[in-house]
């Protein structure tokens, strides 16, 4: 019998898992290992067996804040469904040649980096910045408006830097869509909204499913918006992890936060992946 | 000799002479001197003309790390900080520990005399083991203009007229003790039912303020009227609005305030302990002190610095209060600050 020659997988998938390994799963493992220790006086990890940390979560704090959490997470995803689909549709209908400038216009805020792009929210809105001084000089408002450090803007922070992970899934599958379907849907005599709602909706599902766990599980843990664009007056659950690895120095506290956090994207991507196949994923 | 003889001989006298530049010549002879030093402390907080000055005058490199809290000094530190850095940043409130945890060196101030000739006693606690650089009065700074009540003291802060006007500092060591103070407790209280108190106490003060950090910014673009923040933000506020400004140090009847030091510690295992020596000597130098006082113009405990130092820095407004010798330092609470984190956890997450 031949044998089979392993030589080019292992040179196409090796450095990726050694990559995986070295820098995914062995600290994955790492930070579990860390959340069933205990805290030393000095801030520091004492290699002694303890369940504290995780007995810790129980406290109904927590529970506050990864329901909270959870909720800004749902609204950062149903706002970017909302606004990207529409942008997507309308992308994937255009001409080739136009439809690559609209994604280039997508990916543009990405050259940047996020804290800048945070910081000039805050100048834009602040209350001596152009959008105030605009609708003071309009006649629109007669004293400045706070808009800075609102749940509003927080709300906008988010969306913005999440929508184009919404919006290239979107555009991909919907990019798919064998226009023939539309077409033998509109010669059967369905109006446009039956055709979109039997036809492209279902199509374009995985499409959506992928957007929903692209922002969904970043939004989840995201604590550079709320505190720059917030004020650090509220914490998420992003916030409170990095507390505990900074500030407040409690490693196995943060460790039992992040596996917490670990097996709520855990769940929801089993959830994914029982309404969607790995081929269909429409992951750009 | 043959041509090939004289090569090897010759390699191996340039061998032996590279050997011994290695080994600093060892024996009796001096240890060779450092050319590099490693420091780990605040950004935004060191003139680059004082680096670039030690640099050029001991013919060295300076290495500066910065660290984005407190914490990340103290986790170097217990940690093994020396294998890393030469001098590390950190504060007052943490001495006692870090001399507890044998996490710092003693500092031989034989080589650091200038330390010892201008820094003031009454600002120096754990005097065998730091050099104090800068500190920080933490007060209450409002604009008289904007702010809709007159400020005497910490109690004024959780008045419902301030709502929505407060831009404070962050932290829960920076936060509860004023919350103490108001209650008629010890700042450092380490009693747990005093820290609820306080807990309680803060949950107003949280409603009224706009947002925690950039306290500068937000007084002087307008957002907040009233700061509780350092005095070396106060003083860059102040500035930056002009001499015609409104704002004023909140005149405290009897409240304290907090006064907090950054100091520079060396930590256990050092590599390159002469030349950090020599920068903690060079950085008491007054005139080294001064200029870097303009930059940065933080109140500083090196008297003889402060003493020839510019006008516009002497007459600070930021720094012209009759208060400042109430003052409170922050003291290591020990397993008391578990408490002091989980109630300043609660406080952020907002039940």
């Amino acid at each position: 019998m031949k044998k089979k020659n392993r030589l080019p997988a292992l040179a196409m998938a090796g450095p990726v898992s050694v990559w995986m390994i070295l820098f995914v799963t062995i600290p994955m493992f790492f930070i579990i290992f860390i959340s069933f220790m205990s805290r030393g006086i000095f801030g520091d990890v004492v290699y002694d067996p303890s369940m504290e940390s995780y007995l810790t979560l129980l406290d109904s704090t927590y529970f506050n804040v990864i329901s909270k959490s959870l909720k800004v997470a749902a609204f950062t995803t149903l706002a970017c469904l909302g606004l990207g689909y529409p942008f997507a549709y309308y992308i994937a209908k255009r001409p080739k040649d136009q439809a690559a400038k609209y994604i280039t216009l997508i990916m543009i805020p990405f050259w940047t980096n996020t804290l800048m792009r945070l910081n000039s929210w805050l100048l834009l809105f602040q209350t001596s910045g152009p959008v105030n001084n605009f609708l003071q000089n309009s006649g629109i408002t007669d004293a400045p408006v706070r808009f800075v450090y609102t749940d509003e803007l927080v709300a906008l922070g988010m969306v913005t830097s999440m929508l184009p992970f919404a919006v290239l899934p979107m555009y991909s599958s919907i990019e798919k869509l064998n226009k023939s379907l539309l077409e033998a849907s509109a010669d059967l005599g369905a109006d446009a909204k039956t055709t979109f709602q039997k036809i492209t909706l279902p199509l374009t599902f995985p499409g959506i499913f992928s957007a929903i766990i692209l922002v969904f599980i970043p939004s989840l843990g995201v604590y550079t918006v709320p505190d720059m664009l917030g004020g650090g007056k509220v914490l998420y659950i992003g916030n409170i992890i990095k507390n505990q690895f900074g500030m407040i120095r409690n490693w196995p506290l943060g460790a039992a936060l992040s596996c917490l956090l670990i097996a709520i994207t855990g769940l929801l991507i089993f959830l994914y992946t029982r309404f969607t196949s790995i081929e269909e994923m429409e992951v750009v | 000799m043959n041509l090939k003889k004289l090569t090897a001989v010759l390699l191996m006298l340039v061998l032996v002479a590279s050997l011994a530049a290695c080994g600093g010549g060892g024996g009796e002879e001096e240890p060779a001197a450092s050319t590099e030093l490693n420091i780990y402390m605040w950004n935004e907080y060191i003139s680059d003309e004082l680096i670039a000055n030690f640099e050029a005058e001991n013919n060295c490199k300076v290495n500066l790390s910065y660290m984005s809290d407190n914490a990340d000094a103290i986790t170097k530190l217990t940690a093994g900080g020396g294998q890393e850095y030469d001098l590390i940043m950190t504060c007052d409130a943490y001495m006692e520990s870090l001399v507890a945890g044998d996490y710092v060196q003693a500092i031989n101030f034989d080589n650091v005399p200038n330390a010892t000739a201008n820094i003031n006693e009454a600002y120096w606690a754990a005097k065998e083991y730091c050099v104090p650089y800068l500190m920080n009065y933490i007060y209450v700074v409002y604009d008289t203009e904007r702010c809709p009540i007159e400020i005497t003291g910490y109690q004024d802060l959780v008045d419902p007229a301030l709502a929505g006007e407060i831009g404070s500092v962050d932290g829960a060591r920076n936060l509860f003790p004023i919350a103490l103070v108001a209650l008629g407790y010890d700042p450092n209280s380490t009693e747990e039912s005093e820290i609820a108190e306080a807990y309680e106490w803060l949950v107003d003060y949280n409603n009224n303020v706009v947002a925690y950090g950039g306290t500068e910014l937000n007084i002087t673009n307008g957002t907040v009227s009233v700061i509780f923040t350092y005095d070396g933000n106060a003083s860059w506020a102040m500035s930056e609005l002009g001499e015609n400004n409104n704002l004023v140090i909140a005149p405290f009847e009897s409240d304290p305030v907090q006064l907090g030091f950054d100091l520079y510690v060396i930590p256990k295992g050092a590599a390159h302990v002469d030349l950090a020596e020599k920068f903690l000597n060079y950085i008491c130098v007054p005139e080294v002190m001064a200029a870097n006082l303009e930059e940065f113009p933080y109140s500083c405990p090196n008297d003889a610095a402060v003493a020839v130092a510019s006008d516009t820095y002497k007459n600070d407004p930021a720094r012209d209060f009759g208060y400042k010798q109430n003052v409170f330092f922050q003291e290591d609470v020990g397993e008391a600050i578990t408490i002091y984190n989980d109630y300043y956890q609660k406080l952020k997450v907002g039940e």
